[in-house]
């Protein structure tokens, strides 16, 4: 409860005022190009080998931790044995195997329907859940070898999703299915260091600026952060949020607030865009019930040219321009931008951005050794930001997953997909997925220490951690057409702050 | 009266017109911070000598009480969380409002601590629709100093970043090249060529040469050969060159027309994410109009030849025995021996290919020799799988000297006997040189 009397003082001149403005704290970023994909790629390769290699890269470690597990149990005196493949797991014998995961459900889009039906064109989904909770939803284990139900209790317990790698025990019954008693996933992959890959500025030979900002920054209190944002949606119709993005790039820009919090805004070192920058519904006031219209928006190669809009990309690029002399920012594609649809989304095109382009990297030049100040990257995204593994998402994973399971629970999706170790796990069934031959990118080799997913319906985080000491900062990055909210995060603790911005 | 409180007088007073802090900074070149106390100053003065003429808004920055670590007791505000354990921890939230001074007391009781708090606004009238203020903060754009964002930054006082770095477009078209034959090229260019919409691009020898050479020959349809025949001479192949063009730049790019219709024709789709460094088209000199038509001309027709082009020899020599035309008859009158038009180490760097044809012996009217073809092998790989792989061979053929004579006329046109070389110039390969020229006369033939 604050009167106005209190606080009167304000505004009033402040005894003095700072004489230069406030320095941008440096940021210490190393993408990692773990998800682009070759410029000149094929498109006529078959999926299946991504299930082979996922399962081939996934199954050593769930088994490790399945015989860690399970060497020992005994049921009635029979001891659980290893079986290799699926089609090996004997009536009657209690056994474990590992294998990936197949959700059997009738409100999910299923490609061998399409061919069967000789439908060639995918049609829009319409449903928001592919599950059904009238139990006719069925789970398979399969591998390479074949393929088994599993039945259960435990599998109502547990979410699951089509592409995840666990191990189970039980025992097949008569009817052929497997009795799950015990399930097992990869659990989280190994964590590399702090400062594993770039060096820590303290440890000389980065800026030069970097000694006098390490003496400053402990006592500025809170240390340097980076803002995470998503779902700007800059949009050439819906003018209803437009006082917000001038207040957020007030804000970042260190012009809003008092001198105090400005230069604890100028600690900001990073603006991270997870996706959804740009609006695409543009024709939403013209008709806004009508289901056609919307079909319409999301035809992707009907291109109509009288149909575009350029307002949303310039109004984008603009605020990207303002942004950028300040504070470095790194752009993930989200669903609606103008990337391509499958996952791994490349980065955008910098032909978007006419005016922001100037500070993207030059393709040319060393770019390998130096990424862009301004940097469009690929969703999913790895990066090493202040030291800290980060993997960033535009959302579409864990809104695929969200369609498979029971809950609204984004986070334990998300810590679900890190237990899999992998970001992915529904590409490509159900999530759009560049056909990938010779690895999978969506294993996670490595565990992230920050794990953020853009476009989300609300602001959440939590701390994982891992039998090996790991630990896994979550975060749910919420619309900000939505919700006016946006996420900072300290590179030294690693904890996360949210920003709300309101108008009366 | 100073500049600020005659600057905000004219705006909210007579053009009646809401004035933000940073539209005050920009307007004035002071510091945003200061501008907030012009503003607040301007506020106390003018509603002092009369109360109620101008209107505020203000931000408020801090936390509020709703966003308070919920105790045990708390209910929350919703009222729906609290029905489960919390899936997200609890995370400090800091809002930032802006608000009319009508409705600050009820905002400010919402908050439990604020930190900054300064007007961002006036109005002369009380402001309800805060999208207003929006609209205000688009005629910033024209206070906009594209040159010196950093100067710009300090005079407003807007957090700086030494680290700011942008990529310089400038420095990028000086390839390194020699100097000297520069000036010349770059008079020709503005002369004769229409290259200067493209030029930095073009090294400067590489310019020198087409242009040079449309001067000589003015006429069109000799002016357009020389490109096409130069750079067969200095890389393999339109087709290679095109191939090649985006990912060299530095290589010496001696015919840019096509090069550059290339682009902005077929490269267009292509989403290979590099930033088009080519659609940033240098301010266009004056180019003469005349000049800008021939160049065109010549770009539509080497690409036509292009498209012509059948690439692969195979096809080629099948056309060839379809129509054993009147070059072939030509030729076979002619008094030349076989074995003369086929210069095998000629052709080779001509063409920088492997020869196809490796003839031995064309005693006797037959022609003997070996060939190389691409073969199906299908083979069963040790998984099991039918696998089709196409393998280059050698194959030995012998065939009579009639048909054996147009694949080797086609292949060794390039003769340099004067006959044969007048000949093709007859149909149609004027001005080429007549040690290159091989493949060139396919374009033209039909």
């Amino acid at each position: 409860m604050v009167k106005l009397e209190d606080i009167s003082s304000l505004l009033e001149v402040p005894a003095h005022l700072p004489h230069k403005p406030p320095v941008r704290a440096p940021s210490a970023y190393k993408p990692l190009h773990s998800y682009a994909l070759d410029k000149n790629r094929s498109y006529k390769q078959q999926y299946g080998d991504m299930y082979f290699l996922r399962l081939a890269k996934i199954k050593p470690a769930v088994e490790e931790v399945a015989a860690k597990a399970w060497q020992d149990t005994q049921i009635g005196g029979e001891r659980a044995k290893r079986v290799d493949r699926v089609l090996d797991v004997r009536q009657g014998e209690l056994c474990w195997v590992a294998g990936t995961v197949y959700m059997d459900m009738k409100l999910k889009p299923n490609i061998l329907e399409d061919v069967s039906k000789d439908r060639w064109l995918s049609a829009p989904i319409s449903s928001q859940k592919y599950y059904s909770d009238d139990g006719s939803d069925q789970t398979m284990l399969e591998d390479d070898s074949g393929r088994v139900r599993l039945v259960g209790d435990l599998l109502s317990t547990i979410p699951l999703v089509t592409g995840c790698i666990i191990a189970v025990m039980g025992t097949e019954n008569t009817h052929g299915e497997f009795e799950v008693i015990d399930i097992k996933v990869p659990d989280l992959a190994p964590q590399p260091e702090r400062w594993a890959l770039s060096k820590a500025p303290s440890a000389g030979g980065k800026a030069k600026s970097e000694d006098t900002e390490m003496t400053d920054s402990p006592s500025e209190g809170g240390g340097k952060k980076i803002a995470i944002v998503s779902g700007l949606s800059f949009s050439g119709t819906d003018a209803s949020y437009d006082l917000e993005l001038n207040l957020l790039l007030e804000y970042l820009l260190g012009e809003a607030l008092g001198p105090e919090e400005q230069a604890g805004v100028s600690q900001i070192s990073r603006l991270i865009i997870a996706g959804n920058s740009i609006s695409t519904t543009a024709a939403k006031d013209t008709d806004d019930d009508d289901d056609e219209v919307k079909k319409r928006a999301q035809k992707k190669y009907g291109y109509d040219a009288s149909a575009y809009n350029p307002i949303p990309s310039q109004l984008f690029d603009e605020f990207l321009s303002e942004l950028l002399p300040s504070i470095p920012v790194t752009l993930l594609p989200g669903a609606q931008d103008p990337a391509n649809a499958s996952y791994p989304q490349q980065p955008i095109h910098t032909a978007m951005f006419p005016i922001s382009r100037a500070y993207a990297a030059d393709a040319t030049a060393a770019s390998a050794s130096q990424p862009g100040w301004f940097d469009t990257v690929t969703n999913p995204w790895e990066a090493e930001v202040e030291g800290w593994r980060v993997l960033g998402t535009g959302g579409q994973n864990v809104d695929d997953v969200f369609k498979y399971v029971e809950s609204d629970d984004r986070l334990g999706m998300m810590e679900a997909m890190c237990r899999w170790r992998c970001c992915a796990p529904t590409a490509p069934d159900t999530l759009w997925s560049y056909p990938f031959q010779e690895d999978d990118p969506f294993v996670l080799k490595s565990c992230p220490h920050v794990y953020f997913v853009g476009c989300q319906p609300e602001f959440a985080t939590k701390v994982i951690h891992g039998p090996d000491g790991q630990s896994v900062r979550l975060i749910a990055v919420p619309s900000f057409s939505k919700s006016k909210e946006f996420v900072l995060v300290d590179t030294e603790t690693l904890e996360v702050s949210k920003v709300r911005i309101t108008s009366r | 009266m100073d500049e600020a409180q005659k600057y905000l007088s004219d705006r909210l007073l007579s053009e009646e017109v809401p004035v933000t802090y940073r539209l005050l900074s920009r307007a004035l070149n002071i510091r945003v911070n200061a501008a907030k106390q012009k503003l607040y100053e301007f506020y106390k003065s003018s509603n002092a000598s009369k109360a109620g003429s101008v209107h505020a808004t203000y931000l408020v920055y801090g936390s509020k009480a709703q966003d308070r670590q919920p105790d045990s007791g708390d209910t929350d505000m919703d009222g729906s969380a609290p029905e489960h354990e919390p899936l997200s921890d609890h995370v400090p939230t800091r809002t930032v409002t802006i608000v009319a001074e009508d409705k600050l007391k009820e905002v400010l009781a919402e908050y439990e601590q604020v930190s900054s708090f300064h007007i961002y606004s006036l109005a002369p009238f009380p402001q309800r629709d805060l999208s207003i203020l929006s609209d205000v903060s688009k005629s910033l754009s024209e206070y906009k100093n594209a040159e010196d964002t950093a100067k710009a930054f300090d005079t407003y006082g807007i957090i700086t970043n030494p680290q700011a770095r942008k990529r310089d477009r400038k420095g990028r078209p000086q390839i390194p090249a020699p100097s000297a034959p520069k000036p010349v090229a770059k008079q020709e260019s503005q002369a004769a060529t229409p290259k200067s919409c493209q030029p930095e691009k073009v090294k400067p020898e590489a310019k020198e040469t087409p242009s040079t050479s449309a001067e000589a020959t003015p006429s069109s349809s000799a002016g357009k050969k020389p490109p096409a025949t130069l750079k067969r001479g200095a890389s393999g192949g339109i087709m290679q060159s095109f191939a090649k063009a985006a990912a060299k730049p530095p290589k010496p790019k001696v015919k840019p027309e096509p090069k550059a219709k290339d682009e902005d024709t077929s490269m267009v789709l292509s989403d290979d994410g590099e930033a088009d460094e080519e659609d940033v088209l240098p301010p266009l000199k004056t180019v003469d109009l005349e000049a800008l038509k021939r160049t065109r001309k010549e770009r539509e027709e080497a690409l036509l030849r292009m498209m012509q082009d059948p690439e692969d020899d195979v096809k080629e020599e099948a056309k060839r025995e379809d129509e054993p035309s009147d070059e072939e008859m030509e030729e076979a009158s002619e008094p030349e021996p076989e074995p003369e038009p086929e210069p095998e180490p000629e052709q080779q760097p001509k063409e920088e290919k492997e020869p196809t044809e490796v003839v031995s012996n064309s005693s006797n009217g037959r022609r003997r020799g070996k060939r190389r073809v691409m073969k199906k092998k299908r083979i069963l790989d040790d998984q099991g799988y039918m696998v089709t792989i196409q393998e280059a061979a050698w194959e030995s053929f012998s065939e009579d000297e009639a048909p054996a004579l147009t694949p080797a006329a086609a292949k060794a046109t390039p003769t340099p006997t004067p006959a044969s070389s007048t000949q093709k110039a007859k149909k149609g390969a004027a001005g080429k040189g007549g040690s290159q020229g091989s493949i060139m006369s396919f374009f033209s033939k039909k």
